[in-house]
């Protein structure tokens, strides 16, 4: 059990480095990690384990959020990643237009098939 | 997706607590969001509601017009009857200052005849449901609003750093857009330079930033005016953005606040910072966003300073080609790129004939303007790809990378004879060319004093002609 969620953590992982890097490259690394920040924020409100997400100028690591997961193997890591991937793609979608979002969702949708559309019927929010 | 970035609960969890709250207190819970649609489902099951809506969502047309249409005029709490006749006690949630949805509170036990007993301990009851609730919510706001202020203030001291340290103006207005919009999830955030007499959009982003960008108006364009009039935002309706000319089909949702800053330092407006975004700020947030558009204007007046510093530095006055300095740096560049992929480089040098005769003769001025043509006539006969400059006195040279020496004879030529047909005041001018062309291992001296010599050829052979490089 706790090696699949290592592997799983490590999946999110590489897919977070990819999506952080592939920004960064059009956005530069400080509106990055804003982004990230923005972000671990939002999602944080839901997921404390959010806060967990290690992030600065050389990139991204989830070992906080693995070692948090091990303790609370019943946290919704799926759900937390996926929302915290789709808001960022919403924001980035903005900041680089729909062109340049969709090719890196598109990256990303190809190593998670399907994860993506999945992750927004969970979503609802009060105003 | 959410429309107020302030509250933000996962209605999975909310449930749950919806649920068991409802339990422990036995009533029927449900909540609202402002528009009056369904937020969670009845905690309880409600025979009759069950029946009409299916389940615990309300999917039937009457009542889900009866609770729009009630909560929206619903002012803080009250009493309601629902189109199948079920008795609601609902209540406004939120502060005074900010709604953020409604609670609806039944009795478990459907009945027509209640006791007025039986009323007033179930008001109680929903009452003390509506506390709880209330400061549930209150305290996840209040949660909410100091991360995002911290997220605020955090990005400000962050950005006001970097602001102040960077002095490339496209990076600049980069981080100014960018910021806008992560920090306030902003569909459109745009930066306007001021240039003289006019405003021009030299950065934005958002789904509809590529219709702003280049846009320019001038100051006295009355939105503008208006905009420069305070030192104050702007808060504008899309109509009156739309009076801006050449903004056809830019579209902004209903209920999106559109806020325009005016940017300006001691020296006077250095532009505009203009936001469109679907949240209202309260006064701290108002003032972390006129703390961010005031390190804006400073960073951008640094930024523009050192960028017109620096064009100076490499432009000559008189012409406005790059002087001297400028060119050669460039020329290093191009010879890199002849060393590392082997392409093609071609340089021209360019001598005005008999042109301290022409100055003495007819004075300065004529000089001048004889320079001045000079080079409009070589900026006409060359490429964009093409870089010409003034040398020195009354010496130019052409650099024409990608050029082979037959593409750079016929450049030479052409100006050549342009310039000799050219109606010049006083009497007629005419130029000697020297074409070289770059070999490896070739520096920026080394070439130049090749296409010098052959300039030096063409004087010797009785000027008004180009010569190639003897090498």
């Amino acid at each position: 059990m706790g090696e699949l969620i290592e592997k799983q953590i490590e999946r999110y992982e590489t897919l977070l480095r990819e999506m952080w890097t592939a920004s960064a490259k059009y956005l530069g690394t400080f509106s990055a990690n804003l982004l990230v920040e923005r972000v671990v924020w939002e999602v944080s409100q839901e997921y404390r384990e959010m806060e967990l997400l290690q992030y600065n100028e050389e990139g991204i690591s989830c070992a906080g959020i693995s070692a948090s997961l091990k303790k609370n193997p019943d946290l919704p890591a799926n759900d937390m990643f996926a929302k915290f991937i789709l808001r960022y793609l919403e924001i980035l979608a903005r900041l680089l237009g729909h062109e340049k979002t969709e090719k890196i969702a598109k990256k990303l949708d190809e190593e998670f098939p399907g994860f993506l559309l999945t992750a927004r019927g969970n979503e609802r929010w009060i105003n | 997706m959410p429309t107020n970035l302030l509250l933000s609960i996962s209605v999975k969890y909310w449930q749950d607590f919806q649920d068991t709250l409802a339990k422990v207190m036995d009533a029927n819970i449900y909540i609202f969001d402002i528009n009056g649609g369904s937020f969670s489902q009845f905690s309880r099951p409600v025979e009759l509601c069950q029946e009409v809506n299916k389940g615990g969502k309300i999917c039937n047309e009457k009542c889900i017009r009866f609770y729009k249409s009630a909560l929206r005029s619903l002012e803080d709490k009250g009493i309601l009857t629902c189109p199948y006749g079920i008795r609601l006690y609902a209540y406004r949630l939120g502060t005074y200052a900010q709604n953020i949805g409604f609670l609806v509170i039944t009795s478990t036990r459907i009945r027509t005849q209640v006791s007025g007993e039986e009323e007033n301990t179930f008001v109680t009851k929903a009452h003390s449901i509506y506390q709880t609730i209330n400061e549930v919510l209150k305290a996840i706001l209040e949660k909410n609003l100091l991360g995002l202020r911290r997220l605020e203030l955090n990005s400000i001291y962050e950005i006001s750093r970097l602001l102040t340290s960077t002095v490339e103006l496209d990076k600049v207005l980069d981080l100014i857009t960018n910021s806008l919009i992560i920090i306030y999830k902003a569909e459109l955030g745009f930066v306007g330079l001021r240039e003289g007499d006019k405003i021009r959009i030299a950065q934005a982003k958002g789904e509809y930033g590529h219709l702003l960008i280049g846009r320019e108006w001038p100051m006295v364009q009355p939105l503008i005016e208006q905009v420069f009039s305070k030192v104050e935002p702007s808060s504008l309706s899309i109509e009156e953005l739309m009076t801006l000319p050449g903004l056809t089909g830019l579209g902004v949702a209903p209920g999106n606040e559109i806020m325009i800053y005016p940017l300006w330092t001691a020296l006077g407006a250095v532009g505009l910072l203009g936001i469109v975004f679907p949240v209202s700020l309260d006064d701290n947030g108002s003032r972390n966003l006129q703390i961010y558009a005031n390190f804006a204007a400073v960073a951008l007046a640094n930024a523009k300073l050192i960028y017109r510093l620096e064009r100076e530095a490499e432009t000559d006055f008189m012409t406005g080609f790059f002087n001297k300095r400028a060119l050669r740096n460039m020329l290093v560049q191009e010879l890199e790129r002849v060393t590392r992929y082997g392409t093609p480089l071609s340089v021209i040098f360019l001598d005005i004939d008999d042109f301290k005769t022409y100055n003495d003769t007819f004075g300065h001025l004529a000089g001048d303007i004889v320079l001045q043509k000079t080079a409009e006539i070589i900026k006409n006969s060359i490429r964009l790809v093409d870089i010409a400059g003034r040398y020195g006195g009354e010496e130019f040279v052409i650099i024409l990378p990608g050029t082979k020496k037959e593409g750079a004879v016929a450049v030479a030529e052409r100006i050549r004879k342009s310039i000799e047909i050219y109606p010049f005041p006083h009497r007629q001018v005419t130029v000697s060319l020297g074409v070289a062309w770059a070999k490896r291992n070739d520096s920026v001296d080394s070439l130049l004093a090749r296409a010098d010599q052959a300039c030096y050829q063409a004087k010797r052979q009785g000027k008004n002609r180009f010569c190639l490089d003897p090498s």
